[in-house]
């Protein structure tokens, strides 16, 4: 009964955030709404993160490689066999899950350093492989559009607010989902299988399916977080998926605080405005050019250690403990004072 | 006394900024973003950081070198040029991003020199420059797709494409080594396979290929290349690459003591670039090149002699080679685009100059461009050279001997094209 | 011939990738971390070597400041990043990942600090002695008296190495760290500071891989230098090729990496060059997942 409740809350909520981005796509200029669709695209890839690393413990540093198989998939349905667009993603999905579950299925044996340097691997091979077949289209990638907003939208709607909308429609819906996940009973075995796999086991949880099953889905959504970003930059290429990508996601997760999927919107703004954020700043000192171009690396880089070593759980989660810590004091002096 | 003055000044300025919000709607119709009384405003994407970057992150500084020329002397018609720069890590993502921000916030009347094929297309897919109208001139990179008016209305190319020199390789290769057994060193993507299909058409059948992954051009790699090349008793080798594969090829051929004949490829062509990684000018002896602009040494060529004098007192210690002279001769033939555009140039006005007066454009190339209503390709060949015994490309005898084709199955015939002298003091005409 | 060149080209760059193996299982014996700030240090080593060329001119200067520099580094690295982490992070529910994502984010820090420092063109050093390839029966090879150095060296190395491991107090002390560091403790061995002198051999090192990989190649070297991230994902196949414990084991799979590479690109498409890692990687972890050298015992950490 009470679950049911608390469902329902969570289901108002997001409805509820789609309403306050729907008004706000129309608040901003065209720059924020584009800017709007890499966050939505950024947050889905990141909560694929935080259900893989946060919860079932696997690391990967090639996620931007399963970013790709989503992406080239849509855009391959798309040109081959134009499907409709809410196909291709669907697609996307399960290209990049299938994908996930063979690589699952090595992870599982693997773990800690040894997949995370399997992933690495990975991540600098396979965008390279669009080279060897042709319908792959190379270096210089496939287009992928996913068609013009439709007309009962209005004159004024312009291609980035329709990019804007179905991200963040697409990334409300997959944070629905992952955090359904994670408050059902996978979400409490990926965690036990995190926290003493031995004991896990002992409960009679089966640890290597599990792990392989995190692994699946993680790289479905970040499929789908690929066709997204395929979507905004209306192209796929070897070249939109470089390592960097894959350690973006993995550092937005860890500056989200990687362990719960709460601060996941503060991860993808955070690396959207840091560029941004930099440039100010590399002018206000006055910087040389060569401080200036790699003020956003260092200042992304420098956060990521501070966060792992001050705030290994995130800004909100520290802030929510901290809160959770306060009040119960409160509430002891209270007592005492009775 | 003092309260009068407060409310004289809130008055006078409640007054300035009613003008001032007056004044900003008003030219609104008569000038075009980008372009004020003042000032023109361009803006560039490149990767300024990152593998990608080495060598074409010095374009930016050659052009805004010719852009501060240009505006200490008059600008285009009494306003400055200027060029804003964003680094897009040779990433499509960060190009569609940072081309938002050039239109979108810093309100660019034009792009300049984006690089990069998949960047160029995200761009073109994305941002859509052809929509908004904004012209994209002189893109960076030789994929003949963007010659294309169809489908790039907004966009012009520059540089002759692959398929273009291929296809030049391949006729000079039938007319001085028919016979002989041909090696082919080519990057394993569109700027190979392009390269694959203009040897194609030229007829050109090789005794060994080569493809090497973009990315994983170093001194390993090359020794294994060269073994191949070995083994198939090559006597002449191309190196359709860029300037590191070149590079590579060739400090390792020293080491190994391998010299067949060379033919190296424009992009990765350059001396002065090949030079300073460390390869003996003796490798680079006699081997033949190509380029669609004169040697980079060639003193006595009147717009080397210019763009290098500007170019060195500009950027102090930097080598002049032959990224910067590209980078200054786009700067020059984007200042006579805008000088073309009229009094007050729009966007509108730039695209219909360069249509209709775009092939007449003063510049460095030996080579003729191509533009007009129904096509925006750029240069249309190359001449052929050979490197001197101090590793510099020299035409042979002294002249220089070029070649013409397109991009298609029309043939190769030698040039005639004289190029227009340069304008008085390198300003637009 | 070709057979025998492919076979050169395999070993030298093998033996390049093994000292970069070597410094990944000094780090894992040491602290149980992969340390994927490595080629990062390397570089930034390289740097020092740099500048000490420039300064100086003779390599042979530089190599020891650049190995000098390289293990002070890494030991201040350990000293505190690692200690800090031990200290904050090393229990809760990311204690697992949390050194490989402060490693990641270290290798960012040196990266972007490289650049700012020295800007991102090339710099260059040049070989102390002849590349040039030794000539027998007309045929040059692709050997070099350079690249026979790269070899020596890295043969030195191990030699040294594990003589101090074998066969002084001090490799008792840091073999007794690695394995049981409580008992260690209670046997009065200084475990942290043990541990941070695995770090700085590992600095060492990498260093001697960073000036050598440069070297070898034609000298050339920046902050983006592709060689730099080849040498961080080959030098960690190669020390799981070997079991991640072993010196040895490191020293096999570097070169196992190095001939197998080379012979794929020569053989089967030199097109290859990102993705035959992998599945090198891919393969050893499925066929043989204890390593070539190291005990049975599974990939976990």
């Amino acid at each position: 009964m009470h679950k049911a409740k608390q469902e329902s809350t969570h289901l108002t909520m997001f409805i509820l955030g789609g309403v306050v981005l729907y008004f706000l796509s129309g608040m901003v200029d065209e720059l924020r709404v584009y800017q709007g669709a890499t966050i939505a695209v950024y947050v889905i890839a990141i909560s694929s993160i935080i259900l893989l690393t946060g919860y079932s413990g696997q690391v990967s540093l090639g996620h931007g490689a399963l970013m790709a198989v989503g992406a080239y998939a849509a855009a391959v349905l798309r040109i081959e066999f134009n499907l409709p667009i809410i196909l291709c993603f669907v697609v996307a999905v399960l290209a990049a899950a299938i994908g996930g579950a063979l690589l699952g299925a090595a992870a599982a044996r693997l773990s800690g350093p040894y997949l995370a340097g399997t992933t690495l691997a990975l991540a600098i091979g396979l965008p390279s492989l669009a080279n060897q077949f042709e319908v792959l289209g190379g270096e210089q990638g496939l287009l992928f559009d996913v068609g013009f907003p439709p007309l009962a939208l209005g004159e004024e709607f312009t291609q980035y607010k329709w990019f804007f909308w179905i991200a963040a429609l697409a990334a409300l819906i997959s944070m629905w989902v992952v955090r359904n996940l994670l408050n059902s009973a996978y979400g409490r075995a990926w965690k036990a299988g995190r926290g003493n796999e031995v004991a896990a086991q002992l409960t009679g949880i089966n640890t290597a399916r599990s792990k392989v099953l995190a692994f699946t889905i993680s790289a479905g959504i970040a499929g789908l977080a690929g066709a997204l970003l395929a979507m905004t930059i209306g192209t796929v290429s070897p070249s939109a998926f470089p390592l960097s990508l894959s350690f973006a996601v993995l550092t937005g997760a860890v500056l989200a605080g990687i362990t719960t999927l709460g601060g996941v919107i503060l991860g993808a703004v955070v690396l959207v405005i840091i560029p941004e954020l930099a440039d100010v700043i590399a002018h206000r000192l006055g910087a040389a050019e060569s401080v200036t171009i790699n003020l956003p690396g260092l200042i992304v880089s420098g956060l990521l250690i501070l966060t792992v070593l001050f705030v290994p759980n995130g800004p909100v989660e520290q802030h929510r403990a901290r809160k959770a810590k306060h009040s119960a004091l409160l509430g002891g002096t209270h007592k005492k004072m009775q | 006394m003092k309260a009068l003055n407060r409310r004289k000044l809130i008055t006078a300025s409640a007054v300035l900024a009613i003008v001032g919000l007056a004044s900003t709607a008003i030219p609104a119709q008569a000038a075009e973003v980008g372009v004020s009384s003042t000032q023109i405003k361009l803006g560039m994407t490149l990767p300024m950081t990152g593998t990608a970057s080495l060598g074409y992150n010095k374009i930016p500084g050659a052009a805004k070198a010719y852009f501060d020329y240009l505006n200490a002397n008059g600008g285009i018609n009494g306003r400055k040029v200027t060029l804003i720069v964003k680094d897009d890590r040779y990433v499509p993502t960060e190009a569609v991003s940072k081309t938002n921000e050039l239109i979108l916030k810093d309100k660019v009347m034009a792009l300049l020199a984006p690089l990069g094929t998949a960047n160029v297309k995200a761009v073109a897919s994305s941002v859509n420059p052809a929509r908004r109208g904004v012209p994209v001139l002189f893109v960076n990179t030789g994929f003949s797709g963007f010659a294309d008016v169809k489908k790039y209305p907004t966009t012009y190319a520059v540089l002759p494409s692959y398929i273009m020199e291929a296809k030049i390789m391949g006729e000079y290769i039938k007319e001085n080594f028919a016979g002989k057994k041909i090696g082919l060193l080519y990057q394993d993507d569109d700027f190979g396979t392009d390269a694959l299909a203009g040897f194609k058409a030229a007829g050109t059948k090789f005794a060994v290929t080569v493809p090497y992954a973009s990315g994983s051009q170093n001194a390993a790699a090359a020794a294994g290349w060269i073994t191949k090349f070995k083994a198939a008793e090559a006597d002449v080798v191309i190196l359709f690459g860029v300037s590191s594969a070149t590079s590579a090829m060739l400090g390792v051929a020293a080491q190994l003591k391998y010299a067949p004949q060379w033919m190296l490829g424009s992009v990765g062509g350059d001396a002065t670039t090949i030079k300073l990684t460390g390869v003996p000018a003796g490798v680079l002896y006699n081997a033949i090149g190509f380029s669609p602009v004169p040697a980079t040494t060639d003193m006595k060529d009147e717009y080397v002699k210019f763009f290098s004098d500007i170019y060195a007192k500009a950027v102090p210690g930097s080598p002049f080679d032959l990224n910067v002279l590209l980078g200054m001769n786009t700067a020059f033939m984007t200042a006579q685009a805008l000088k073309a555009a009229g009094i007050n140039p729009t966007r509108k006005s730039l695209l219909e100059a360069i249509d209709s007066k775009g092939a007449t454009f003063a510049n460095s190339a030996l080579v003729p461009a191509g533009y007009s209503k129904t096509s925006h390709v750029g240069l249309t060949g190359y001449w052929v050279g050979k490197y001197s015994p101090t590793g510099d490309l020299a035409p042979i005898g002294g002249t220089y001997v070029t070649y013409t084709t397109d991009s298609g199955s029309g043939p190769v015939v030698k040039s005639t094209y004289k190029r227009p002298a340069m304008p008085a003091k390198g300003l637009p005409n | 011939m070709q057979l025998l060149n492919t076979l050169l080209i395999g070993v030298t760059a093998g033996s390049i990738y093994a000292l970069m193996a070597i410094a990944f299982v000094l780090v894992w014996r040491s602290t149980r971390v992969i340390n994927f700030a490595q080629a990062g240090m390397a570089l930034l080593s390289t740097y020092f070597g740099y500048e000490a060329v420039s300064r100086i001119g003779s390599f042979w200067v530089a190599l020891p400041v650049a190995m000098i520099g390289g293990a002070l580094f890494a030991a201040l690295v350990e000293l505190i990043l690692m200690r800090l982490l031990v200290k904050h992070a090393s229990s809760g529910p990311i204690a697992g990942v949390a050194p490989i994502i402060a490693t990641l984010g270290l290798l960012g820090v040196i990266r972007s600090v490289i650049s700012m420092i020295w800007g991102g063109q090339d710099l260059r050093i040049v070989a102390p002695i002849s590349n040039d390839g030794f000539t027998i029966n007309g045929s040059t090879l692709v050997f070099s008296p350079l690249k026979l150095l790269v070899l020596v060296v890295v043969a030195v190395l191990l030699l040294l190495l594990t003589i101090l491991f074998q066969k002084t107090n001090l490799g008792l002390a840091l073999r007794a760290s690695a394995h049981a560091p409580e008992i260690a403790r209670l046997s009065g061995v200084k475990v942290d500071s043990v541990r941070t002198l695995g770090w700085a051999l590992a600095g060492a090192a990498g260093a001697v891989a960073g000036l050598f990989q440069t070297v070898n190649g034609n000298g050339n070297f920046s902050p983006d230098s592709i060689e730099f991230s080849l040498l961080l994902v080959s030098g960690f196949i190669a020390a799981v090729i070997g079991g991640l414990d072993s010196l040895l084991g490191a020293v096999i799979g570097g070169l196992f990496l190095g001939i197998t590479i080379s012979f794929v690109l020569m053989y089967v498409s030199s097109g290859l060059f990102f993705i035959a890692p992998f599945i090198i990687l891919l393969l050893v972890l499925f066929i043989r997942p204890q390593g070539i050298i190291g005990v049975k015992a599974g990939r976990r950490a």
